[in-house]
């Protein structure tokens, strides 16, 4: 039988996400000692994991070269896309917030404001539903620097303790929505593995509830 | 202005050789299938009205359509789908017909797929419609012969067919009664499988059975077992009343030997769509989308002003050639040759009797013996024949090099 090919979101999330595995009992051990290799065997379950960056992992369920994937709800909500996302993971616990620099109201005035993201789909949603006009400018790296320097009035992002913005003079002041990291699943893996996937997300539901029970 | 002279759109493709020949060993079985059991063919526009599918903004949404005008400033499209046309037809150039009407069509839908996610934006549709019939009958008819296309074209290869009543779901929501976007939202839920977030949305309404069922429709997939966990879930004459029909399907299928080849999910509740009863999907191993989807749509042929009951699938069939059998690169059996060219319209006969006798025969135009023989090897052509005064057979292996 194929085995079932889970692929994790490098970086942010994949500490956590091996942590998981390995509570449910999965040997872990060639994901930890990957050296340059991308593709990973579980050695007591039929199981490969993949390591990729956020938008990959999607993709790589999406068209079904995955069957299972970790990815952060940020993502799902920047990039979209048709699977199954059906667990809450609980962990990678951050927001979208909107931020501008201290002491500015962002509703003064009648201007069209300019917002800086890396989440240019996410902004653009949030407005939209605010039926707010506004120039949506994408900034790949620090998007902190765009009020600084004057390009925004403010920017939309991951918000995790606020720390960076703070240094840099600006503060939230809505939050756009909460994101985790959540379980997704191709469609059709769903149907034609169900046995083995459903074993797996009840296993998993069930670290899930244990981990929020040692938080309380 | 060349830049784009040599390259596709995205979303397209050339199709070739091997790809074709895929794509009409499984439209040729469609056809066949649809054929036997007397379902006749119509070619619909691939330019329509944009008006056609505007009542459809809701699973159609106009951003993903390809749009033109015509000399008069009308807004057209790339035909998009292949039920809604076949409603139109239906309902204006066909109603003084013997309902009810079995019709089939095969063509390119165009949908404009998000770009670099490797999804096509042409899709070679093979589909069926009956139209005039909301009995159970129609019901088990077109259920039977999706069956037997994802049968057929599968060659060999696992699939699986799913099975749904949108009457379930639809009990559930009216006994919850949100308002509309909340109705929305669960389902969107529901359809994702996201038990997260369906959770939060229906802790607002505590105590409700018609919600702790809710909560669970995303598990209610798999086999038989699936009916009683239903009926135990919410008691409900609609809801028992879906359940029922659909489990009447499913055990018909079952006689006719499908076993674990169907499954239930009674949480595929699409975007609207048009589906007003049965849904349906099939799937094949190692291709992650639906190959097959249809349903009933009982309310479509209304668009258009006529009140017609009707069900009805399409094969995705570019996804469906990708796992179809790879046929082997057809190569020609004989070369035939003119000595000199006095020898062309002898030539033209000969090869007209090889035709005959079911051979595939390529005309060598190429003036050189030495040449043609070269060309033969090169091309895997096992014969070369020479038409002079005398035929020369060559034998291509036997020649040395």
């Amino acid at each position: 039988m194929k085995p079932i090919r889970i692929a994790l979101t490098k970086g942010r999330l994949e500490e956590k996400s091996i942590e998981m595995f390995e509570a449910l009992g999965y040997d872990c051990s060639e994901v930890r000692n990957k050296g340059r290799r991308l593709v990973l065997p579980i050695k007591n379950a039929n199981i490969e994991i993949i390591l990729a960056k956020a938008a990959d992992v999607i993709t790589y369920v999406e068209n079904g070269v995955c069957d299972l994937g970790v990815v952060g709800k940020d993502t799902i909500m920047e990039t979209g896309g048709t699977f199954y996302e059906v667990v809450d993971l609980g962990f990678g616990r951050c927001k979208f917030a909107l931020a501008l620099p201290e002491g500015v109201d962002f509703y003064a005035g009648y201007h069209t404001r300019c917002i800086a993201s890396k989440y240019v789909n996410v902004t653009r949603n949030y407005f939209e539903k605010k039926n707010m006009d506004v120039d949506i400018v994408k900034i790949e790296g620090s998007v902190e620097l765009a009020p600084i320097l004057g390009l925004s009035d403010a920017i939309v992002d991951i918000v995790e303790t606020g720390t960076t913005l703070k240094e840099n003079g600006l503060v939230v002041t809505e939050d756009v929505c909460q994101v985790s990291a959540r379980l997704i699943v191709n469609i059709a893996s769903m149907k034609l593995r169900k046995a083995e996937i459903e074993e797996l997300i009840v296993k998993i539901e069930r670290y899930v509830q244990e981990q929020e029970a040692q938080k309380i | 202005m060349k830049h784009y002279n040599k390259v596709t759109p995205e979303g397209t493709k050339d199709y070739i050789f091997d790809e074709c020949s895929r794509k009409s060993h499984v439209t040729g079985n469609l056809k066949k299938i649809f054929q036997e059991r007397g379902y006749r063919r119509v070619m619909t526009p691939a330019i329509e009205f944009y008006d056609v599918f505007g009542a459809s903004a809701d699973y159609l949404p106009q951003e993903t359509m390809y749009k033109l005008m015509d000399h008069k400033g009308r807004l057209m499209v790339l035909c998009p789908d292949g039920t809604i046309p076949i409603a139109r037809l239906t309902a204006t150039r066909l109603l003084h017909m013997e309902m009810p009407l079995r019709l089939y069509y095969s063509h390119n839908v165009y949908r404009m797929a998000n770009g670099l996610r490797g999804k096509s934006s042409e899709i070679y549709q093979c589909g069926a419609e009956l139209i005039g019939s909301g009995s159970i009958r129609s019901d088990l008819e077109i259920m039977e012969m999706a069956a037997s296309s994802l049968e057929r074209i599968s060659d060999g290869a696992g699939y699986r067919l799913e099975l749904c009543h949108i009457g379930y779901f639809k009990a559930l929501m009216e006994s919850l009664g949100a308002d509309e976007e909340t109705q929305e939202e669960i389902r969107r839920n529901i359809e994702q499988k996201n038990f997260a977030s369906l959770n939060d949305l229906l802790e607002q309404f505590p105590n409700n059975p018609a919600a702790a069922a809710l909560k669970y429709l995303p598990r209610l997939f798999g086999g038989e077992e699936v009916f009683e966990q239903a009926y135990a879930l919410f008691d409900d004459k609609n809801a028992r009343e879906s359940l029922d029909y659909l489990r009447n399907i499913y055990n018909s299928l079952q006689q006719l030997g499908l076993g674990d080849k169907v499954i239930i999910d009674l949480g595929l509740v699409n975007q609207a769509e048009y589906y007003t009863g049965i849904i349906f999907r099939g799937y094949f191993d190692a291709v992650g989308e639906p190959v097959l989807s249809g349903g009933r749509y009982d309310n479509l042929l209304n668009d258009f002003g006529t009140d017609l009951p009707a069900i009805g699938f399409a094969v995705n069939v570019d996804l469906a050639s990708s796992i179809a059998e790879k046929h082997p690169p057809m190569t020609a059996d004989v070369l035939v040759m003119a000595a000199d060219d006095t020898y062309l319209v002898k030539t033209i006969q000969y090869r007209k009797q090889l035709i005959a006798k079911g051979q595939i025969v390529e005309n060598c135009v190429l003036e050189n013996r030495e040449d043609a023989i070269g060309y033969a090897m090169r091309c895997g052509i096992a014969q070369v024949h020479i038409i002079g005064k005398t035929t020369e057979i060559i034998d291509v292996e036997q020649v040395n090099v």
